[in-house]
């Protein structure tokens, strides 16, 4: 899930391929991804995992790194 | 009797020291601490060689430091030149060199962004903000709270004394700095403060990054009026949900930002729920709000006023409209009437003053507006136009041009029309359409192009650029995104590449900007 994740930013979301990205970045805060960026992000979750992100979830405390967007998958997993 | 914008922050001091100035996620300063944390950045400033009139960059996110970075460098005397610490290096690389800036203050968010910054230091004397092994000396924000002394240093600073640069996106490829003094940045807190009646009690929403105009209401504004302002983090600029919490939890009274940032709330439904009637007045500015969601918003905000701001970075705000609750919501919303101390003029293409209700440029002469652009004499020239002293008018009167295409409606209320030349607003920024056809064309590849403006549903107005590649030569998208990224900030990099075979023109020879706009919609 995770190198699916990384993969992903990587190749689409990041304006620079040479920017190395740990599941601990803040994709929010530090500019790394817009917000354009975390529209497309959301919508690639969405097709990847086969499930619906609705609107309330789509808070800090869920997408802030790639490991909260883990956890929150886990949670969406065992709900 | 304050006159510049330093005494903004010492007069809410001396009233109210106690008082939240700015908030940010769970921290706050008091007008009390700024005071202090003002004087304390002035006087290391100081002490480091910086002189009056000096360009001192502020190279960081929204935070609480912002406002510290900007009172600090004004009381100092110095002049406050926002980046944007997410615009290419090329870009932030020319910004420091055409502005000779000695000095950056930042923060430890963007430790990885100074790092290639400092790759080429250039004019770079000192970094306030992160204590590192760099090439140039730096100090942590601690060391100058523990050092320096708390005292007003007083610097003799006048109200026409240069204040900040603000950057803007430039026709010729390359950005161009907007010049304002203290007195053209103080004239627009004091007649926002008076239009909008903002007091003490307001908590105002800032949505805006400092290096984009529509933030001066949230760090000039409302300071000089005693209130509160809380800056949007980056996070929840991103997270509509969080954003809509923000609202509700910090219980804002006035919201300021681009129309977009309020449709995505509306569309993800994340309004309804919410007890959102601390809010007051909403306003916004940057580019037109689509009335259909408009009128959305106002049903479900019924308590507050709503308000469409305008005005190019070069005047700051010049007119104002307050929607009417029952407006037309086929009609797009007026632009509205100029506001006090301004003066405008609708002129046709000979200069002439254009027939009541016919088409003209927009000319506006005002207290909040600028001196000209940073170093370039010829530019400034060709953005002002001199009134002559006259029998009736014994004094030249200097208007700032705007480009924007407006006429007057039987109400007397500004429409705005569209624009004289190639700019064009996305997501609420201001691009220049040649300098991304300057910058694709930098590309080895690339022959030739046509860059236009595509209507959008939610986003008002995307880019689309149509592309011919040369002989043998074949690119990728993603190439030409990555390209386009050295030069160009986000929002500037076309949403929709086209191939082409050939660049339709004009019987003139010119790119057929129109057409290619035309065929965009069949292409896509």
């Amino acid at each position: 899930m995770n190198e699916i994740l990384i993969k992903y930013i990587q190749e689409h979301l990041l304006s620079s391929s040479d920017i190395e990205l740990t599941s601990e970045d803040d994709l929010l805060g530090s500019g790394l991804v817009d917000s354009m960026g975390m529209v497309k992000l959301i919508a690639f979750i969405e097709q990847e995992f086969n499930l619906t992100v609705p609107p309330q979830d789509m808070v800090i405390e869920n997408f802030m790194t790639i490991s909260y967007i883990e956890n929150y998958l886990e949670q969406r997993k065992q709900a | 009797m304050i006159f510049t914008l330093p005494q903004i922050i010492k007069q809410s001091a001396k009233l109210y020291p106690d008082k939240d100035a700015f908030r940010y996620g769970n921290t706050a300063i008091t007008y009390g601490e700024l005071s202090i944390k003002m004087n304390q950045l002035a006087n290391l400033l100081i002490s480091l060689g910086i002189k009056k009139g000096d360009r001192i960059g502020i190279f960081m996110g929204r935070s609480l430091e912002t406002a510290i970075a900007l009172y600090g460098i004004s009381n100092a005397g110095a002049v406050f030149v926002p980046l944007d610490p997410q615009a290419p290096l090329s870009r932030t690389h020319f910004l420091i060199n055409d502005c000779d800036i000695k000095c950056l203050i930042t923060n430890s968010a963007q430790k990885r962004t100074l790092k290639s910054v400092l790759a080429d230091p250039l004019s770079l004397k000192n970094i306030i903000g992160i204590e590192d092994n760099w090439p140039v000396e730096s100090y942590s924000w601690t060391t100058v709270f523990e050092n320096q002394s708390k005292e007003d240093p007083n610097i003799n600073i006048l109200e026409k004394d240069l204040a900040y640069i603000m950057y803007t996106s430039g026709t010729t490829g390359q950005p161009k700095g907007i010049m304002h003094t203290h007195y053209s940045g103080l004239s627009y807190a004091k007649l926002s403060k008076a239009l909008y009646n903002v007091n003490p009690n307001d908590r105002v929403g800032n949505h805006s990054p400092l290096h984009f105009d529509i933030s001066t209401f949230g760090y000039f504004t409302t300071p000089l009026a005693s209130a509160t302002t809380v800056i949007v983090s980056e996070a929840h600029t991103k997270m509509p949900a969080s954003l809509s919490q923000l609202i509700e939890k910090e219980q804002l009274s006035i919201w300021y930002s681009v129309p977009l940032a309020l449709t995505q709330l509306l569309h993800k439904g994340l309004l309804e729920e919410k007890n959102m009637t601390s809010l007051r007045w909403v306003l916004y500015g940057g580019e037109p709000f689509p009335p259909k969601h408009l009128k959305q918003l106002m049903g479900l905000w019924s308590q507050a006023q709503f308000s469409n701001v305008y005005g190019p970075a070069e005047v700051n705000q010049c007119t104002f409209y307050t929607i009417p609750k029952n407006f037309d919501e086929t009609q797009s919303i007026p632009l509205g009437a100029i506001w006090d101390n301004t003066e405008m003029l609708i002129l046709d293409q000979e200069d002439q003053i254009v027939k009541q209700g016919e088409q003209g440029e927009l000319l506006i002469r005002s207290a909040t507006m600028m001196q000209g652009y940073w170093k370039q004499k010829a530019l400034s020239q060709k953005g002002f136009y001199k009134m002559e002293a006259s029998a009736e008018s014994p004094i030249e009167k200097i208007f700032y041009r705007t480009g924007d295409l407006v006429r007057q409606d039987e109400n007397r209320n500004l429409l705005f029309m569209g624009r004289k030349d190639r700019q064009i607003k996305t997501r609420g920024y201001r691009v220049e359409l040649d300098e991304i056809e300057t910058a694709l064309l930098r590309h080895a590849a690339i022959q030739s192009v046509g860059v236009f403006p595509v209507k959008d549903e939610e986003y008002g107005q995307l880019i689309g650029a149509a592309i011919v590649l040369k002989d043998q030569h074949k690119l990728e998208e993603k190439e030409i995104r990555n390209h386009l990224s050295n030069f160009l900030p986000w929002y500037a990099i076309p949403g929709q590449l086209f191939f082409l075979d050939e660049i339709p023109r004009t019987s003139a020879g010119k790119v057929n900007h129109k057409l290619l706009q035309k065929q965009s919609i069949n292409l896509t």
